[in-house]
């Protein structure tokens, strides 16, 4: 699973997940992606998930590419605890996905293969997905 | 060389109000300039979205308003990511008989012998920056992946261009290569838990509760 090798600190503020994404918004390396309708973070066991369901379903040929790399810690307070005592401990990680992100991308496969494998990698997202193709193939 | 028309309107009402009601209208507000003063116009939304399936920078519109007209390339554009919708064009005005340079999108042909193989066609690049005049302007440049083994790759100084065409791409540029896949392992069954990563942490971090 996707996760930062080092960080300088162990736990952030959450930040904020406002507006539309301005950069990685376009389809740059492959012919098709995966976009996001929505903001979510979308955790590194759901990325894997998806790319796990895409590969499988192109099978071989094809190439993936993840857009987005989940460097956000996310840290929860363990069961049965009081509140206060500061923050909770690092459980997973995330990555802030905005309306426009393009989260995969696909090259080498057909656009019908390409469309099924984005809908199965999508249903393994909590988010409402959309798929993309690069304008110049829409043709 | 592919060409279109479309036809424009002279447009008054500027900024960011002026251009929403513009949009209300079901126009589009663009801009042309290049070698004369630039002009502000709005076209037609649904005629040009039509036509815009077939139009890139390397196609040349002639935008006819009441009077003039003006020959033009798509220079850049902004849409609204999710909506697809264009917000804005920027049309370039070429002279004819003039040099221009722009951008057009390389197309493979044929079945490389190294995706039979197994290998997968990565492209790279998938625009090329050319110099030629309007009337020798390329629709594409179509390069024959067919002799293409395993990890074998496209340079852009492979590519031969259309007579009249010179391009401006670095030629050590890599145009594409076929690469091999490596196969999919089993996903690890052993777990990355954020404190791995932490394990290289600062000594300033803070204390555990």
């Amino acid at each position: 699973m996707l996760s930062p090798k080092r960080t300088k600190y162990r736990k952030r503020h959450r930040g904020n997940w406002k507006g539309n994404a301005t950069t990685g918004n376009k389809i740059s390396f492959g012919d098709f992606g995966l976009v996001s309708t929505e903001n979510k973070w979308i955790t590194n066991r759901q990325i894997e998930a998806a790319r796990i369901a895409m590969t499988r379903h192109i099978k071989r040929g094809g190439k993936v590419w993840i857009r987005i790399f989940p460097d956000i810690p996310y840290t929860k307070k363990p069961a049965e605890t009081r509140m206060g005592k500061g923050k909770g401990n690092p459980e997973y990680w995330v990555a802030n996905v905005k309306p426009g992100t393009v989260m995969f991308e696909m090259a080498g496969v057909s656009t019908e293969l390409a469309k099924e494998a984005m809908r199965l990698a999508g249903s393994k997202l909590p988010i409402i997905t959309k798929f993309a193709v690069r304008r110049d193939l829409e043709q | 060389m592919d060409s279109k028309t479309l036809t424009c309107a002279p447009r008054t009402d500027f900024g960011k109000g002026g251009a929403k009601r513009v949009r209300k209208e079901g126009k589009i507000p663009a801009v042309i300039y290049g070698h004369n003063e630039p002009v502000s116009i709005s076209i037609d939304a649904r005629e040009f979205s039509k036509k815009f399936h077939t139009v890139s920078e390397n196609t040349i519109i002639t935008l006819k308003d009441k009077d003039k007209s003006y020959d033009v390339l798509v220079k850049e554009y902004q849409d609204d990511i999710l909506t697809e919708k264009i917000l804005h064009i920027d049309f370039f005005e070429i002279e004819r008989g003039k040099v221009l340079k722009t951008h057009v999108p390389v197309h493979t042909t044929g079945n490389a012998i190294g995706v039979k193989l197994g290998g997968v066609l990565e492209v790279s690049l998938h625009e090329l920056e050319i110099e030629c005049l309007p009337k020798d302007l390329p629709q594409e440049i179509v390069v024959d992946i067919t002799p293409l083994e395993l990890n074998a790759s496209v340079h852009v100084s492979d590519i031969t261009p259309p007579a009249g065409v010179k391009i401006l791409t670095a030629p050590e540029t890599s145009v594409l290569h076929i690469a091999t896949i490596k196969k999919e392992e089993a996903a690890p069954v052993a777990e990355e838990s954020p404190e791995a990563a932490e394990s290289e942490d600062s000594s300033g971090s803070e204390s555990e509760e």
